[in-house]
This record gives structure tokens, C-alpha cells and sequence, in this order.
């Protein structure tokens, strides 16, 4: 089987790889890089599990091949804290307004609002469901995730 | 109720920062040296016959471990909860009862060659003809999808109370009505996964997202022929469950692959066998009858159930126990028949789903009053009024005990949050629609058999450094319980949340404490843990007492420290404490054993109440939900955050169940195997405006008066909005979902425009 050679930059760091180029960049994050905090809900660009950022732009992980992500800044959960442990305000925003549940939709969410409030800072209710509407949440009925936003927006004002 | 420094308060989960990082180790996320990949083949056919597994080509290929058929299993190749009916694998020879249904593995060194392995396996089958419709398996001479269950009748739960047929001739208006209830899909967002292996000692280890601990182990005991002692099984934090990781999953499959290939192995169901392998909500067709005065007394109510049951029994005698019982709701009605059959199709299987049979009787039940209210010319809310169970009532079904009666209050409540109905801007297609709805949702008292005892087991240990354990068999599906315990520890020894670390969902750790379902853990783990925390918070107190030549009784656990009542000076260090226990061999780890002092019921109750304002567009058939109100008895709140969070969530299962989702067979073929076919609500489906409150009347045998509230929302939701559609539209809904393409066609039927 004929393999590729490439650089994926995850996180800040460049990682050499050689692959067979049919690889996801979700089974390459999970299996190679062993950043399972990106979720595998449905492999079929449905649910949003597997959010990751692209040069700061949310994709589905498994509709990407992981050749096609070379060149660019991936950003997944494990890379949005800081270095020492530092909760992003979202982050921080979801433990305090109960908008975690089960958790398994949660690093995919977080990833989609971060870059949201990246390009608006101060979103309407209606925006912030757009930007949520690719991440299937089954426990918490959004109402929760909607508050933290809010809060996030509320308080860079 | 302002007592409790931890109970009641705003406290963060514990697990929300594992949650949030990424860091949280679900199944899927395991990483074992050696470790290898199953896959498991499942018939293509609902029911086909077995005639030839031929494996040599998989077996020959490199990277394969190993391919297991029936023939290579140890033991009965049967499991299941109820009725051990279920095979591992379907053998040569024998028949395969739904497209779930899995006739060979294979355990290879990467998922792709196992994949490709399962893909080389040939199968020959003689094709026979499903039998998907319950009224034709019901039939005489139908096929019998297990030989011993005749008329293919999975169970029949039948309630009797009166006599309707004198209630029917004392009623001055009768409504009857047949309605139809779509089968719902968990939709959890992990699927199901795990990993297992054998140790040098014999001992098989299974780590997977469950329900139940201990039933997986039975199941695996069972199907395997494996001694107990020899099993242990633990829970990863779950990734969403909703009743549809309750029964076993794949982890009998998962232990006869570590077993057979003796290497550790991981399994995980992709999406689509996934939706096709577990049970979900039974589909049902329910005709259900009430009489009642011209006043709008209720004199006679009679239903009749017919469910779905699919291949298998799995929990269905249980769930349509509840059906049956929930046809009642919250209402005082003399004279009852109640009778709800569940019957065996090849269709997809169907169990336990968050509300267990309590949704579908709601939906007939609620959408029924509206009807007489309709007959009778009444106001909805007049007529339920009229109907309430009144304090000191004890609802009709046996199978419920006592609760204070709150519906008074819940209307009070509920009207406050609704408030004034909204109208449709003039030349408008939209039409407003408002209902207001009951019911009297349930929860296990530690009455529940597990393993056929009643009874829910907790142990808590203190440490010599003054640390905590808790280890509590259930298992944290998202529900947030330990966090529960967590806080009902702190509270107890007078620690912050820190100091406490709570074990969960363990067969050999952790006290037998069952599954995890029927909302039962709060109360019975809660009480479990209450029982043993007492008799450490006595140890300390006496060992204290000493300590300070103080008598115990006039000491007590607050802020980290044993305090004498009053005298700040005269205090002691919790830590010191525990550690002069240790020092002088006090018992510092306690079980509690917990199980419901009447044993005269099943279930505990409460009442709860949602609203909703809706516009309904004539012209388009779009449904907008402007104002969704929940209102529920939690007896008492622990932790708001997390309450509220399970109103939302089950509200918006419920606008699914009632609006949306249908998992549709054809054939006993799935045609919504995926999320693009099989549609839940994403964020941009729920109501614009959606208030949910919690009152507050203490359940009197409760953990600090809690009442078990996690499937509460979804039974009172999906019909309030179905009823306010049809009050929106002047039209009857008697089959669900109601999607857009309902609306229309009712709109073109009724000559709306």
C-alpha cells in the first residue's frame, strides 16, 4: 500500500507522520497522536463529535483525510487550555452553567463555539445555535451550552 | 430548606473538567499494549437460516487472531435480562431473529484488518419471511419467533381496579380513541465500545460503557460458562445511555473474543450497527377509552396496549408494566381496565428508553383528555382539575406507594410561567396554539430485584489522612450522580467536595448496587451512602469524644473539623481524627444497605407539569415552539445546575419523540440506519423560549427529601406539544411524530385555507 509522508501541526507542534493517504485526520489524531479527546460518534460528518479546528475554522475530523490537513494549524481540545492548565473561559463558562452532561459531545461543542466567538466576539441566541447546529448534543437540550456562551459574551464586554 | 452547606448548592461536577479538557477516558479511548480489534458480522437478514459460516478465507488472511462462530463458544450461548433467549452467535442450523442479530467474529491485529476480515467471512443463508407487523404475529398460525412463546406474546400485564363497565354505563359522554407511537432511537452519541482481557491469573477484565455492571457479568456468566469470581466488569463514564446500554451490549461478545483470541481486545459498533443492534422505545398502538359525568368527573378509563416487543424479551415485561400503570396519570379514576401485550416481531429490538413505557401512555392518555374536554365543551385545565389525585390520595396502580399530592401547586406554578397566550399578528398563516399538561412520572425506591434481591448497596471509607471514599455501583451516564454523592459525603463529614472521591460502577468494588435506571440512583444509592456515612460520622464522633473528653453527642462534623457545638476552641481536625481511628483500629469502611421499607410497591412518585405555546404555520406546516414551561416535584433540589439540566435534556428527547424522530423498518430493515436519516433536535430545533422550575415538597424516605427526577420530563412534554398543535390547528393528532408534512396534509383535510 503506498503511504505518504507528511507534517501535521496539532496544537502547536509539528508531528512527521507516514501514512496511507485514506486516513482520517479523526483516526490519525485518536490512533497516531493519541488525542482522544477528539470523539468518533458517527464517522459520517453527522454528529460533530469530532470537531477539530482547521487554521481556526471548525471540520468535521472524519470527513477530512489527514493528507489534506498538512500545512495547516490543527487545533483540537487538548490544545485549547494553556500550557499550565488554564481553562479556556468557555471551558470555564460549560463547568459553571451545567452544560456538560455525558461529555462526549463536549470537546466537538467547545471547539465550534471557540472559534464562533473568535469571529464574533458578542453573539446573538440565534448565532450562537447556528454555529451549535452541527454539534448533536443528546443530553443537555442546548439550553445549558446556549447560557455559557452567553456568559462568555456577556462578560468581554 | 436552606440547611446544607453542599446539598442544594450551585457545586460544579466533579467530572466537568475531564469533560471539557478532553481528558475523560471514555471506552473508546482505552489504549491496551497488545492490544487488538474485533468486529463483530451480523446477519443482513431479519430472519434467515443459518445454512453455512464459512471462515477459511478470513483465517488465512495476515494480522487475523482469530474467527469465532457459535461452535467455538465455552458455555450455553445464551444470554439475556428476563429470558436468557438471546444466542451469542447464531449456529448453523438456526434461524436469526433481527438484522442485530451476529452469526461470527473476528479479532485481528488492526481495525482495518478486522474489518476486512469480517468482510471475507461467507455466510450462506436460506431467506424466510420476517414477520414485522404485531397484529399479524399475533394472528393464529403465525410463525413463532421463539418456539415457547405462544402466539408470539412476550408478556401481558393487565390491571384491573373496579368496574369500568359500569363506570362506562354511569358516563354521560364517552371518548375513544387509537393512537400510535413511533419507535424512539437513544441516539447516544458514543457507541457502544469497550475493551477486555484475560489476566495471568484467569481473571477476565471488561471495561466498557454499560448500565449495569453486575447484569453484564451475569450475562457473562451465563453465555460463557465463566465462574463468577472470575468476572469483573467495570464501567467507563458513559457517554450518553438513556435505557439503551441497560441490557448487556457487546460485552459478552467482547469476552469470548479476549477469551478465545487470548489477547486484549477492543470493540466498538460503528453508527450503524449500532442503531440496528440495541433496544429501543417500543413502537405502540393504544386505543384508549374514558367516561365521564357531564361535570367532567371521570367514571371509567380502559386502554388497550399492543407493543412492539422485537426479537427479544430484554426489559419489555417491565417497561409495559409501566405503560399499563401510566395510562392513569395523575388522576382519580374509579373504575379502570388497563391491559398492555407485548409481542414478538423480526423488526428492531425494543426496551428500556429514559421514561420506560411512561411516554407512550402519556401521549394517549393527555391527547385523550383533551378530546373529552372537547366533548365537554370544558377548559383542558378545568377538566385535569377536576380529575387530580387530591392530597392524601394514593394513585389507583398498585404498583405506586405514597407521595405528597403537589398538582395544586404545580398548576399554580405553571399558569405563573406561561402567562398571558400570545396572538397571531392579523392576515397571518400562523395559528396559536397553547396546552397544559400532567403526569405523575416514577422512580425505584430500592424495590427494584437485583439479581434477585431488592436492595441498593454503598460503602464509604475514611482514610487516615481524612480523605473519603465512596464506592457506589451505579454508573455516571451524564446524569451527574457522582457529583450527587460527592455532595451528600461532604455534607455528612463536613468536608468540601475535594476531600471526597467517589468510585462508581465496579462489580468487585464496589457494594452490589444494580443498574442504573428508573431513576433510582439518587435515592437509592443516596440512602445507601446515608446509612453507612451515619455509622462513620458515629466512630469519628465517639473517637473524638475522647479525644476532647467531650461527650459524642454534643460534637458535631463541620469545616473540616469535629467541633464542640458553639465553642469554636474546642475543635479537633477531621483529619486528626480519622487518623487517631485508624491509629487506635476503629472501622473506618462501612456498607450500607439500603432497600425500601414497605416492599409493598414498586415505585416511588411525583407529579410533574409542562406547558407550551406554539404557532403553527397553515400555509408552510411549520411548527414554532414560542414558550416551553416545565414545572416539577423534585422533593428536594441537590444540585440546581444539574437538575434543570435533566428537565432540558428530557424535554428536548420528548419535542424529538413527539415532532421528529422515527426509526422506520421496512421489511425488518432499518431505513434510518445513520443521524442524516434518523433526525434528533440540534440546537436550532428547541423552543425560543424554555423555562423549567422545581418545587420543592420533601419525598419523606428521600436522601435529604430528594425524589429520583432524571426521566421525569420527557413523558409530559411530547404531548403538551401535540396538544397544543391541535389547539392551534382544531385538529386531532393521533399518530407521532407530527412533522411538517402532517401539518399540511391536516391543513388540506380540515380545508384550513
Amino acid at each position: 500500500m503506498t503511504r505518504q509522508s507528511l507534517v501535521l501541526t496539532v496544537n502547536g507542534k509539528n508531528h512527521a507522520l507516514d501514512l496511507a493517504p485514506h486516513r482520517s485526520l479523526l483516526d490519525v489524531l485518536r490512533d497516531e497522536l493519541g488525542l482522544t479527546g477528539t470523539k468518533k460518534g458517527c464517522d459520517a460528518g453527522d454528529c460533530g463529535a469530532c470537531t477539530v479546528l482547521l487554521d481556526g475554522a471548525p471540520v468535521n475530523a472524519c470527513l477530512v483525510l489527514a493528507v489534506q490537513a498538512g500545512g495547516q494549524e490543527i487545533t483540537t481540545i487538548e490544545g485549547v487550555s494553556s500550557s499550565d492548565g488554564q481553562l479556556h473561559p468557555l471551558q470555564e463558562a460549560f463547568i459553571e452553567h451545567g452544560a456538560v452532561q455525558c461529555g462526549f459531545c463536549t470537546p466537538g461543542a467547545v471547539l465550534s463555539l471557540i472559534a464562533l466567538l473568535r469571529e464574533t466576539p458578542r453573539p446573538t441566541r440565534a448565532e450562537i445555535q447556528e454555529a451549535l447546529a452541527g454539534n448533536l448534543c443528546r443530553c443537555t437540550g442546548y439550553v445549558q451550552i446556549i447560557d455559557a456562551v452567553q456568559s462568555v459574551a456577556d462578560s468581554s464586554k | 430548606m436552606t440547611h446544607g452547606n453542599v446539598i442544594g448548592k450551585g457545586v460544579p461536577r466533579v467530572d466537568a473538567r475531564g469533560k471539557v479538557t478532553g481528558q475523560t477516558k471514555y471506552a473508546a479511548d482505552i489504549r491496551l499494549p497488545g492490544m487488538h480489534y474485533g468486529k463483530i458480522v451480523f446477519s443482513p437478514h431479519p430472519r434467515a437460516r443459518v445454512l453455512e459460516i464459512d471462515c477459511r478465507a478470513a483465517e488465512s488472511m495476515p494480522g487475523v487472531r482469530k474467527v469465532i462462530t457459535a461452535c467455538n463458544l465455552p458455555g450455553s450461548n445464551r444470554y439475556g435480562y428476563d429470558v436468557a433467549h438471546r444466542p451469542v452467535l447464531v449456529p448453523e442450523g438456526e434461524e436469526t431473529r433481527y438484522i442485530g442479530d451476529a452469526v461470527a467474529m473476528v479479532v485481528a491485529s488492526s481495525e482495518e484488518l478486522a474489518d476486512r476480515a469480517a468482510a471475507a467471512i461467507a455466510v450462506r443463508y436460506e431467506l424466510l419471511a420476517p414477520l414485522t407487523s404485531p397484529r399479524q404475529a399475533m394472528e393464529p398460525g403465525a410463525y413463532l419467533v421463539h418456539a415457547a412463546a405462544a402466539g408470539n406474546r412476550c408478556c401481558v400485564r393487565e390491571f384491573v381496579h373496579g368496574d369500568v363497565a359500569v363506570g362506562f354505563q354511569t358516563s354521560e359522554v364517552v371518548v375513544e380513541q387509537t393512537y400510535f407511537t413511533p419507535r424512539q432511537e437513544q441516539a447516544f452519541l458514543e457507541p457502544e465500545s469497550g475493551v477486555a482481557y484475560q489476566d495471568d491469573s484467569g481473571v477476565l477484565h471488561v471495561i466498557s460503557c454499560l448500565q449495569d455492571p453486575y447484569g453484564v457479568a451475569e450475562d457473562i456468566h451465563l453465555a460463557l460458562a465463566i465462574p463468577k469470581s472470575r468476572i469483573h466488569v467495570k464501567g467507563t463514564p458513559v457517554g450518553g445511555g438513556f435505557g439503551g446500554k441497560l441490557n448487556t451490549t457487546i460485552q459478552v461478545h467482547l469476552a469470548a473474543m479476549a477469551c478465545l483470541a487470548e489477547v486484549p481486545v477492543m470493540l466498538v459498533l460503528d453508527r450503524e450497527e449500532s442503531f440496528a443492534f440495541h433496544p429501543k422505545r417500543h413502537p405502540t398502538e393504544i386505543r384508549l377509552k374514558l367516561g365521564a359525568g357531564r361535570d367532567g368527573t371521570i367514571h371509567a378509563l380502559e386502554g388497550d396496549v399492543i407493543a412492539d416487543a422485537g426479537p427479544y424479551s430484554g426489559r419489555s415485561p417491565e417497561v409495559l408494566g409501566l405503560t399499563m400503570s401510566a395510562l392513569m396519570g395523575p388522576y382519580r379514576i374509579p373504575n379502570v381496565l388497563t391491559r398492555a401485550e407485548g409481542i414478538y416481531t423480526n423488526n428492531l429490538d425494543s426496551g428500556a428508553f429514559r421514561g420506560f413505557g411512561a411516554p407512550q401512555a402519556a401521549i394517549a392518555r393527555e391527547c385523550l383528555l383533551d378530546k373529552l374536554a372537547r366533548a365537554l365543551a370544558m377548559d383542558p385545565l378545568e377538566l385535569r382539575r377536576r380529575n387530580f389525585l387530591r392530597p392524601g390520595d394514593r394513585p389507583t396502580s398498585p404498583m405506586l406507594g405514597d407521595s405528597p399530592v403537589s398538582l395544586e401547586l404545580l398548576t399554580e406554578r405553571i399558569v405563573e410561567k406561561l402567562g398571558p397566550k400570545p396572538s397571531a399578528p392579523k392576515n397571518s398563516t400562523k395559528r396559536i396554539g397553547r396546552s397544559i399538561c400532567f403526569d405523575m412520572p416514577v422512580f425505584d425506591v430500592g424495590a427494584i430485584p437485583v439479581l434477585g434481591k431488592s436492595g441498593v448497596g454503598a460503602a464509604v471509607e475514611v482514610h487516615s489522612d481524612g480523605s473519603v471514599s465512596v464506592y457506589a455501583g451505579g454508573t455516571e451516564l451524564g446524569q451527574g450522580v457522582t457529583t450527587v454523592l460527592a455532595q451528600m459525603a461532604a455534607e455528612q463529614f463536613g468536608l468540601p467536595m475535594d476531600r471526597i472521591r467517589v468510585e462508581m460502577s465496579d462489580n468487585w468494588t464496589c457494594p452490589r448496587a444494580g443498574r442504573t435506571s428508573a431513576s433510582r440512583l439518587t435515592f437509592g444509592l443516596g440512602n445507601a451512602l446515608l446509612l453507612a456515612t451515619g455509622r462513620l460520622r458515629q466512630t469519628l464522633l465517639v473517637r473524638a469524644g475522647k479525644m476532647l473528653e467531650i461527650a459524642a453527642e454534643d460534637l458535631v462534623l463541620e469545616g473540616s473539623e469535629v467541633r464542640l457545638v458553639g465553642v469554636p476552641a474546642k475543635a479537633l481536625a477531621f483529619a486528626e481524627v480519622a487518623w487517631m481511628c485508624s491509629d487506635r483500629g476503629d472501622n473506618l469502611r462501612e456498607e450500607g444497605w439500603f432497600r425500601s421499607a414497605e416492599d409493598r410497591y414498586m415505585y416511588g412518585h411525583t407529579f410533574m407539569a409542562a406547558a407550551a405555546d406554539v404557532a403553527v404555520d397553515i400555509a408552510t406546516g411549520e411548527i414554532e415552539i414560542l414558550k416551553l414551561a416545565n414545572v416539577l416535584d423534585m422533593g428536594r433540589v441537590l444540585n440546581p445546575a444539574m437538575a434543570f439540566g435533566q428537565l432540558y435534556g428530557g424535554a428536548i428527547q420528548a419535542l424529538g419523540y413527539g415532532l421528529m424522530e422515527n426509526m422506520v423498518t421496512v421489511d425488518g430493515q432499518s431505513k434510518t440506519p445513520s443521524f442524516a436519516e434518523y433526525v434528533i433536535p440540534s440546537a436550532l430545533d428547541i423552543p425560543e423560549e424554555f423555562v423549567a422550575e422545581g418545587v420543592e415538597t420533601p419525598y419523606p424516605t428521600g436522601p435529604f427529601g430528594a425524589k429520583g427526577i432524571g426521566e421525569a420530563a420527557l413523558n409530559c412534554t411530547t404531548p403538551t406539544l401535540l396538544n397544543a398543535i391541535a389547539d392551534a390547528l382544531g385538529v386531532e393528532i393521533t399518530a407521532v411524530p407530527i412533522g411538517q408534512e402532517h401539518i399540511l396534509a391536516a391543513v388540506r383535510n380540515q380545508k384550513l385555507m
